[in-house]
């Protein structure tokens, strides 16, 4: 458990199984942040919830839980209707295209 | 709490066609005395000849090798093998071995063995994923890639393949097999079966979970140091193993200069890996991230990644980062524009 935060450790997805510098809490803060720049382009959004898991919810108000970042891509897919690729040039265009 | 790599014990896994000398390799590896470090795991006791090394069976579909190893037949799934054994193990009914060594079936595909391992809550508190060891039969070789699309899964998925049936075969057509197999699988260290040694510690190694990782970093290091020229290759491929045969079966190795943020990372290869996980067949990587002054290794079979590990220190001098794919029908400049824009425009440096 994180002192600092109380959160519990508890996602199992490869890549939070890396220590780092910064507290769980904000750790969690920065990749929900950096999530939502490649979510804006199929216009969903993820939302944490309770420092346990995480809430993506589409424009049209659909909402799932979603319990690691493992889950994400599968249930953002669903919600979308479509594929999600990270090779598409559209999606890569429009994450450099954001203002920083 | 999180195992700490000398409390997992690594399963070893032994791929290879039926009659490509799985068998003989396994014996030549369980002869030495090995003081009842090794615990095999085979489909069929019967089925395997081991029987002059036999001592007695010791409990039910497990027998005990004169070496010490214990040998057990898998009835029902891996899953309820492997936990048995690892209970027996506890109530010390059976050596306190230190790795396992699982002898697939011939037309296996090592994956769905990461997957039991990697995915379940019990397992993955016990078990760490060894060295995948692959035979190729070097007679049969061009004749099993055609045949059974099980052989190309087989090979890019290993981090050893062993060249058995060497005598058989021409030198000429050996050579060009050796650089074949490189050419699919630039990260796999290939010995012949001669040169495996009893008791072989290339092979009998947990691979990155070793307790020095950094020797198996290193390995990987070497065979990326050695660019894959595919115009030569090309030139010399011999006609049992043309080019057409697996047209888009290709691997490439992306160089990084800048640092690499780990969240941008770990969002990209995570969404690469859910749209084009069967199309990506091996990912292996040493990583230079921002904010750490070790590198971290990864590495993944398909759509599964093994927690990264961190290294010590370098391998050697190159401080940037090298990731190898092995992939089919993926285009390499698309997946390194991709990488590039992800670290670009996602990186921590950017909010």
């Amino acid at each position: 458990m994180c002192a600092l935060c109380g959160l519990l450790g508890t996602e199992r997805d490869w890549s939070s199984s890396m220590a780092s510098s910064l507290p769980m809490r904000q750790q969690r803060f920065l990749r929900i942040a950096q999530a939502n720049r490649i979510l804006g382009f199929f216009r969903l959004t993820l939302e944490d919830f309770q420092g346990v898991s995480y809430v993506l919810s589409s424009p049209t108000g659909r909402r799932e839980i979603v319990s690691d970042f493992g889950q994400l891509w599968p249930v953002a897919e669903t919600l979308v209707g479509r594929p999600i690729d990270p090779l598409d040039p559209a999606l890569l265009t429009w994450l450099s295209s954001i203002p920083q | 709490m999180t195992p700490t790599p000398s409390d997992l014990i690594p399963l070893i896994v032994i791929t290879g066609f039926l009659g490509s000398g799985k068998t003989t390799l396994l014996r030549k590896l369980l002869t030495t005395d090995l003081g009842g470090e090794t615990a095999v795991l085979i489909n069929e006791l019967g089925e395997i000849g081991i029987d002059h090394l036999l001592v007695g069976e010791i409990a039910p579909d497990t027998v005990l090798l004169k070496s010490g190893c214990v040998c057990c037949s898998i009835r029902g799934d891996l899953k309820d093998a492997l936990i048995q054994l690892f209970s027996r193990r506890q109530k010390e009914e059976i050596p306190r071995f230190r790795r396992i060594i699982l002898e697939t079936t011939g037309l296996a595909d090592p994956a769905p063995i990461f997957a039991t391992v990697l995915a379940d809550p019990m397992l993955r508190h016990h078990f760490s994923l060894g060295v995948i060891i692959a035979v190729v039969d070097s007679f049969n070789a061009s004749l099993h890639e055609q045949l059974h699309p099980e052989w190309m899964a087989q090979v890019t998925s290993a981090d050893r393949l062993i060249l058995t049936k060497t005598d058989l075969v021409p030198e000429q057509n050996r050579e060009t097999l050796r650089k074949h197999l490189r050419k699919i699988n630039p990260t796999a260290v290939i010995v012949t079966n001669a040169e495996v040694k009893e008791g072989d510690p290339l092979l009998l190694s947990a691979g990155l979970h070793e307790d020095s990782p950094e020797s198996e970093a290193e390995r990987w290091i070497r065979n990326f140091t050695h660019p894959i020229r595919q115009q030569d290759d090309r030139a010399d491929v011999h006609k049992g193993h043309e080019d057409s045969e697996h047209p888009d079966v290709n691997s490439f190795c992306l160089v990084f200069d800048r640092q690499i943020d780990w969240t941008a990372f770990g969002l990209w290869l995570s969404m690469l890996l859910n749209r084009h996980g069967r199309s990506i067949l091996r990912v292996k990587g040493i990583l230079n991230l921002s904010g750490s002054a070790y590198p971290i290794a990864i590495h993944g079979v398909q759509h599964l990644v093994h927690p990264p590990v961190h290294l010590s220190g370098w391998p050697d001098s190159d401080r940037r980062s090298r990731i190898v794919f092995i992939v089919r029908g993926i285009e390499r400049d698309a997946v390194e524009r991709s990488l590039n824009t992800f670290c670009r425009y996602l990186g921590s440096s950017s909010f």
